[in-house]
């Protein structure tokens, strides 16, 4: 039998791929064509023969493996996590600055004495001396007017 | 409150496993695993290998979460990515495979052997068609796609799925020959497969 020229076609009408206009015109043409209509049947043979292939059983254990396999390889988890420990690099880095900075501040507080440190003290002598003072001209006022007393 | 929710959609999905959510990629490993794997399991024919298969797939797919733009279905992306995946496999069992498939015989069994017979001479003659055969006929006999999807997936104009899957078909009634050519059942002596 020789094959016709549409038979390539009979796929597209077995697949229900054809629009409607085309789909009618190409059952007209099985009614009349023997060698498409052959190659139709064959198809559906076919596709009933694959139908009875049952789907493969997925495995029960694969899900667990597949999630693992998904856990393990978290590329843009690990980018997240490397942002997070950049994050907290970054903060135990600036504590330890400043940790730094506090230390080296109470050791030069140990060597030199800041200037308003000095100022303070010199001012609280200055008072401390100006005090003596009042207290001395105190006591000679007092000796002073009991010795008139006295003369 | 939460059960009167639709189920996200795959798109959801993706977007969310972009955005960091773990569960949200476990759900899509749910909804799609056991699709891949009857895909990766009649395009190699081995477990172990169909299993490997549908792991690399979501591992790949993990990986590309960001460079997918939600252009084709979720399914459809990943069967791309699984028949990407198969075409590399067979590139390395290639010569094994062609050396086991010389020593089988191309016509199986006739007809009205036991159903597991016919099941298995299926399997086996999807698994004699040449990759791109292969693949076609898998996806649409046995995945039930759209010539558009299956063009999708193949990455090719719909037309040469049309062609593809004519000749694919034809190579595969070669090899279950038996079924098409061979004495029907109380079907007389008939030589076609055509008649009525």
């Amino acid at each position: 039998m020789r094959e016709c020229e549409q038979i390539s076609r009979v796929s597209a009408y077995h697949d229900g791929e054809m629009p409607p206009a085309e789909r009618a015109e190409f059952r007209q043409h099985l009614s009349q064509c023997v060698s498409c209509a052959a190659e139709l049947e064959r198809l559906e043979r076919l596709t009933a023969l694959l139908s009875s292939l049952p789907p493969p059983a997925t495995p029960p254990w694969m899900l667990d493996r597949l999630y693992r396999a998904v856990d393990l390889r978290p590329v843009h988890v690990l980018r997240r996590m490397a942002e997070a420990l950049s994050a907290v690099a970054a903060v135990i880095l600036i504590a330890c600055l400043a940790g730094l900075a506090m230390r080296s501040s109470s050791q030069a507080s140990a060597g030199a004495m800041p200037v308003w440190e000095s100022r303070a003290l010199n001012q609280q002598s200055e008072e401390s001396t100006f005090g003596g003072r009042e207290e001395l001209v105190a006591q000679w006022m007092a000796q002073d007017l009991s010795g008139k007393d006295g003369l | 409150m939460d059960n009167d929710q639709p189920p996200p959609t795959d798109w959801e999905l993706v977007k969310r496993a972009r955005s960091g959510h773990v569960g949200s990629f476990h759900e899509l490993v749910d909804r799609h695993a056991p699709m891949l794997y009857g895909l990766a399991m009649r395009l190699v024919g081995r477990a172990e290998d169909a299993q490997d298969l549908v792991q690399e797939t979501f591992s790949g797919a993990f990986r590309g979460l960001r460079a997918f733009g939600g252009r084709s279905a979720v399914k459809t992306w990943l069967s791309q990515i699984l028949v990407r995946q198969a075409a590399r496999y067979y590139k390395k069992e290639y010569r094994r495979r062609a050396i086991l498939l010389d020593q089988r015989p191309t016509a199986t069994g006739p007809p009205g052997q036991s159903r597991a017979d016919l099941r298995m001479d299926i399997a086996e003659a999807i698994l004699a068609l040449e990759p791109p055969y292969r693949e076609i006929i898998v996806l649409r006999e046995l995945q039930g796609m759209t010539y558009d999807e299956i063009a999708a997936v193949l990455r090719v104009p719909r037309g040469t799925v049309e062609s593809r899957l004519f000749r694919a078909r034809r190579r595969l009634q070669e090899l279950l020959k038996e079924y098409f050519f061979g004495p029907r059942p109380g079907a007389g002596e008939k030589e076609s497969g055509a008649a009525p």
